[in-house]
């Protein structure tokens, strides 16, 4: 029998954390990568019948809420890239989840810090 | 038309960038900036957004096949994302020509040491990072140890920051981080670098987003193309000879060796 930890709840081990990661993973990112290229089909399809293309331009996240109610096609192809460029943080989140479920303590705070990392990231961009 | 052009091209990147574990950036960013005629920086923020998409779709099957060692994975992308920012503003604000040329004479090292077949894996599972697989070629389960785990993080950071510089998603060094100096087999280097490249490459790509440089009329097209081929290359990765793959690997490493030493050289990017 596995001996309990502090909490009182035995440890599981490491391949039940891993297959949870695993399964959340997969979800999360199917679904994601589902919305985010509906969203390009309808960016494209709203460019196609205005009549203008593409644009060549991603509009801000700030601008995006007041462009999609306009059926602007950048606001969708925009949205749809952002969605997209947000299943590593969705990846990276959800294992930090599941490992602080498992009580891996040293991978959830490995994950915090790659989720730190990657904030940091985007709070540069915005500079 | 451009858009199929894009979409084409973006399929075959998917394809190989995924089977090998390095993203597609080594393919997509010369095209885009030489057979299309981007500027760089567009260029390298549209495949970080392919990078992305790749690493995305690739997961999705090779987490399935049980391939992706998601602790070593997660343990070198803290590495590589500390350095990915820093390469991202390195890419704004300065010129990277002597870094490449460091790290082509690194690539052309790593295709010796490949050839030299210096992957010789550590069979017994051990330690925490230690994991296992079952290998369709090999008809039995993989199962094996990480070693030399400090010095493959120290080295992830040189690899997260190169990635952000060029807009490539690490994986030319994060295979043969893993498979030649940690012991990783193959395959689940590959597919573990799959996972790596992702977050390495949204850290750089953020900043780009931020920056204005995605350019949607090349990243829409090119994401979506990626997403089919990336469909389809962890199920060759998975099918194939880790022979091959090792032979594909070493091709790739030094095409990218020699692109990095001309654009080192003569700044034709």
């Amino acid at each position: 029998m596995r001996a309990p930890d502090p909490a009182g709840l035995p440890a599981p081990p490491p391949d039940v954390a891993q297959t949870l990661v695993e399964r959340l993973v997969e979800r999360l990112l199917l679904a994601a990568i589902g919305v985010g290229v509906t969203l390009m089909l309808l960016g494209v399809a709203l460019g196609i019948a205005a009549g203008d293309g593409l644009p060549d331009a991603v509009l801000p996240v700030s601008g995006l809420p007041q462009a999609l109610t306009s059926w602007e096609p950048a606001a969708y192809l925009s949205l749809g890239l952002i969605m997209l460029m947000a299943t590593p943080f969705v990846r990276v989140a959800g294992s930090l989840v599941v490992f602080a479920l498992a009580h891996d303590r040293r991978y959830v705070l490995v994950t915090a810090a790659v989720l730190a990392v990657m904030c940091l990231s985007v709070l540069l961009g915005q500079v | 038309m451009v858009f199929a052009a894009i979409v084409a091209l973006a399929v075959v990147a998917g394809l190989f960038g995924s089977m090998l574990g390095v993203g597609g950036g080594v393919i997509m960013v010369p095209v885009l900036a030489i057979g299309f005629g981007l500027p760089i920086k567009t260029a390298i923020a549209t495949s970080m957004v392919c990078v992305i998409a790749t690493s995305a779709m690739a997961q999705l099957s090779f987490v399935k096949r049980g391939m992706t060692n998601s602790r070593l994975g997660f343990l070198l992308v803290l590495a590589s994302a500390a350095g990915a920012v820093l390469g991202g503003l390195t890419a704004v604000l300065v010129d990277g020509r002597v870094l490449q040329a460091a790290f082509a004479a690194v690539l052309l090292y790593v295709v010796w040491q490949m050839h030299r077949g210096s992957d010789a894996v550590a069979v017994e599972r051990s330690g925490p990072l230690g994991a296992a697989y079952y290998d369709p070629t090999e008809g039995r389960e993989i199962s094996y140890g990480v070693r030399r785990t400090r010095l493959g993080f120290g080295l992830s950071i040189g690899s997260g920051n190169v990635a952000g510089l060029l807009g490539v998603g690490g994986g030319v060094f994060n295979v043969p981080i893993m498979s030649v100096l940690m012991g990783v087999p193959l395959k689940a280097a590959i597919a573990t670098s799959n996972l790596m490249i992702g977050v390495t490459a949204a850290t750089g790509a953020a900043i780009f987003y931020g920056r204005g440089y995605v350019d949607p009329s090349y990243a829409v097209p090119a994401t979506l193309g990626i997403l089919i081929g990336a469909s389809f290359g962890p199920r060759l990765a998975a099918c194939l000879p880790a022979r091959v793959l090792s032979i594909a690997f070493q091709i790739v490493l030094a095409g990218f060796a020699v692109l990095m030493v001309v654009k080192a050289a003569g700044g034709a990017l």
